[in-house]
């Protein structure tokens, strides 16, 4: 019994920390530029074929593959941010939403026609390898996957608060207008936040590649979770949606392990049903928001 | 935009007659079946309308009461035959009920994550029905049993007459807007649309205001859903609480004109014609042409028309008409 928890508390913390790239990218959009990007999921998409590519054609590990799947998503987001986001900021919230859900049915839809709807996977040395721990049992792709993604958390982290252009992001979260009185440039914030947010997906795509098939709607299974991680972490709280993504991995595995195979997302929505009905504002809310 | 009443009664009884007419003059099936896509989602998008375009609640999980209505009438005819003309009234009135809880969740966030929130609902439906095998047939569904031609029980043998059906619906939905848009709770809803705070600063009971049109807005769908089970004969998870559902919705209404009550209407006719003419150039080998097609047209829209094509109609109009001697 308390193997069986045990395991599904690992299995849920190791896929958790994909979720966490995923949801600090929603959430650090949100925080800057104030808009919701529905397409975040399509991006750990492209993150995903790009390295599916590189792999097949080129034989180059998925690992290493973050070097180019980085770099690429986030001069998409620079540009996405400078040609389309850009024209849409304003107090009206229905262009905003509705240009990034746009994006995201195209991008889908896309990829649909362009890579048909066939289950990708690409196949390393370490896909199937473990490690054994007493009972327990640890994959030892997921256990890559994890520790880049929390050194990538880390980094930002380090980014947002040692750097100018960091603290200029955090201050223009903080409150926008007061940040540009400073002097604080909005279209480089903005830009520097979309682009970072989009490289997060792209190597939650390509650390997710080693074991996780790539196909047009894959997508979508990161993205509603890293929402609700990030409505119960607080909107914009990059800590917040960190913490947040880690408890939906190990609720989302502890759901298939005790109530169903099926089961997993049921746990995770009930838990944002919760947070809505009695912490609205999220786990991290601070006085006065 | 004056229009003297003698007109609109003329204009009026033009489409009506047209609209009658029209499944009498095209016989060809696959055609009418286009008619019937087209009344069916400017009815969900009307409905969508009422509260995501006046009111600015943009929901994405409108396929929640769809599928509710789809069930409702469903079990209640399979099971204990009772016929869907009841069972569209009783899924209705479920879909309804279902909107309160729902509703208190969801109004708790405002703009996107409210958006969120609503397609974490209609999941959450979809996967309970999933789920749950002996309950309702679990993911393989189940065939409506055909009776022939069975007016009672929802079932025709013509296409026309579900065109008819469907037709009486939009009316429905039509009037309603139209009524609601007339009166006291048309301008409540404009102005919570264009600010909540504000609206509340004056004296607008917005959290009520809110619930009402959720609860119209909801109890239309329904019975979208229950017609169109009807008419395809099937019912699962996958179809009942599909977010093709939900984006259609809304889509209509955005293109065409969010927020006016012919807006879902244009929108529904340019988009499904659209996707009836891909269809048949191309045949519906290449999946997810049609999605990327309607994501195009909503992106131009957006970023070149945010008033829909109503908005762009209405521009041109004023344009030319400028060039007359004024009248207002």
């Amino acid at each position: 019994m308390w193997e069986t928890l045990a395991q599904a508390v690992i299995n849920g913390l190791l896929i958790g920390g994909i979720y966490a790239l995923v949801s600090i990218g929603v959430t650090l959009i949100f925080g800057v530029v104030k808009i919701v990007n529905f397409a975040q999921g399509e991006f750990v998409m492209l993150g995903m074929y790009i390295s599916f590519f590189l792999a097949t054609q080129f034989g180059i590990d998925p690992l290493v593959s973050l070097v180019v799947s980085m770099p690429v998503l986030f001069l998409a987001g620079v540009l996405l941010q400078h040609f389309l986001i850009r024209r849409v900021l304003g107090p009206n919230d229905m262009p905003q939403i509705f240009l990034t859900f746009a994006l995201s049915l195209l991008l889908l839809n896309l990829s649909l026609m362009l890579f048909s709807a066939n289950y990708r996977t690409v196949h390393t040395s370490y896909s199937d390898a473990a490690w054994h721990i007493g009972g327990l049992y640890i994959p030892v792709a997921k256990l890559i996957a994890f520790a880049v993604a929390m050194a990538l958390s880390g980094l930002l982290w380090v980014f947002l608060h040692t750097t100018d252009l960091g603290r200029a992001m955090r201050a223009a979260s903080q409150n926008r207008d007061v940040a540009m009185l400073m002097g604080i440039n909005p279209n480089r914030v903005f830009a520097v936040a979309f682009g970072t947010a989009l490289a997060l997906a792209g190597a939650a795509g390509s650390l997710l590649m080693p074991f996780y098939s790539a196909y047009p709607f894959v997508g979508q299974v990161f993205v509603l979770m890293a929402f609700v991680a990030v409505v119960m972490g607080t909107l914009g709280n990059v800590m917040g949606a960190l913490v947040a993504s880690l408890m939906m991995g190990i609720a989302e595995s502890l759901g298939i392990q005790f109530v169903g195979a099926d089961s997993g997302l049921i746990v995770v929505f009930a838990l944002l049903l919760l947070t809505l009905a009695f912490r609205p504002s999220g786990l991290g809310a601070r006085r006065g928001r | 935009m004056q229009t003297s009443g003698n007109m609109k009664w003329l204009w009026l009884a033009v489409g009506a007659v047209v609209m009658l007419a029209l499944p009498q003059l095209v016989t060809s099936s696959f055609a009418i079946d286009i008619f019937i896509r087209i009344l069916l989602f400017s009815f969900i998008g009307v409905a969508w309308n009422l509260m995501g375009g006046y009111a600015k609640q943009l929901s994405l999980g409108h396929a929640a009461y769809f599928g509710l209505g789809a069930y409702t009438s469903t079990i209640m005819q399979v099971n204990y035959g009772i016929s869907p003309w009841i069972g569209m009234i009783a899924g209705g009135v479920v879909a309804m009920l279902a909107s309160l809880p729902i509703g208190w969740l969801c109004f708790r966030l405002r703009g996107p994550y409210f958006t969120i929130a609503t397609i974490a609902t209609a999941q959450v439906l979809m996967l309970i029905f999933l789920k749950f095998r002996d309950f309702a047939w679990g993911a393989e569904g189940t065939t409506i049993p055909n009776l022939g031609s069975a007016p009672l029980m929802m079932q025709f043998e013509e296409k026309s007459s579900y065109y008819y059906v469907v037709l009486g619906l939009l009316v429905v939905g039509l009037w309603i807007t139209h009524r609601i848009e007339k009166s006291w709770m048309g301008y409540y809803l404009v102005a919570i649309g264009e600010d909540e705070d504000a609206a509340e600063a004056v004296g607008v009971n917005a959290p009520k205001i809110k619930r009402d049109i959720y609860m119209i807005s909801a109890f239309l769908t329904a019975l979208a859903g229950t017609f169109y089970t009807q008419y395809i004969y099937f019912i699962d998870p996958a179809t009942a609480f599909s977010f093709n559902v939900s984006i259609e919705a809304a889509l209509v209404s955005i293109v065409g004109g969010i927020g006016t009550l012919w807006g879902p209407v244009i929108g529904t006719v340019l988009l499904e014609t659209t996707s009836a003419l891909l269809q048949s150039w191309l045949g519906s080998s290449v999946g997810g042409i049609q999605l990327t097609v309607y994501s195009l047209i909503l992106m131009a829209v957006i970023l070149w028309r945010p008033t829909g094509l109503i908005g762009f109609a209405t521009d041109v109009y004023h344009r030319t008409l400028r060039r007359k001697p004024a009248r207002a």
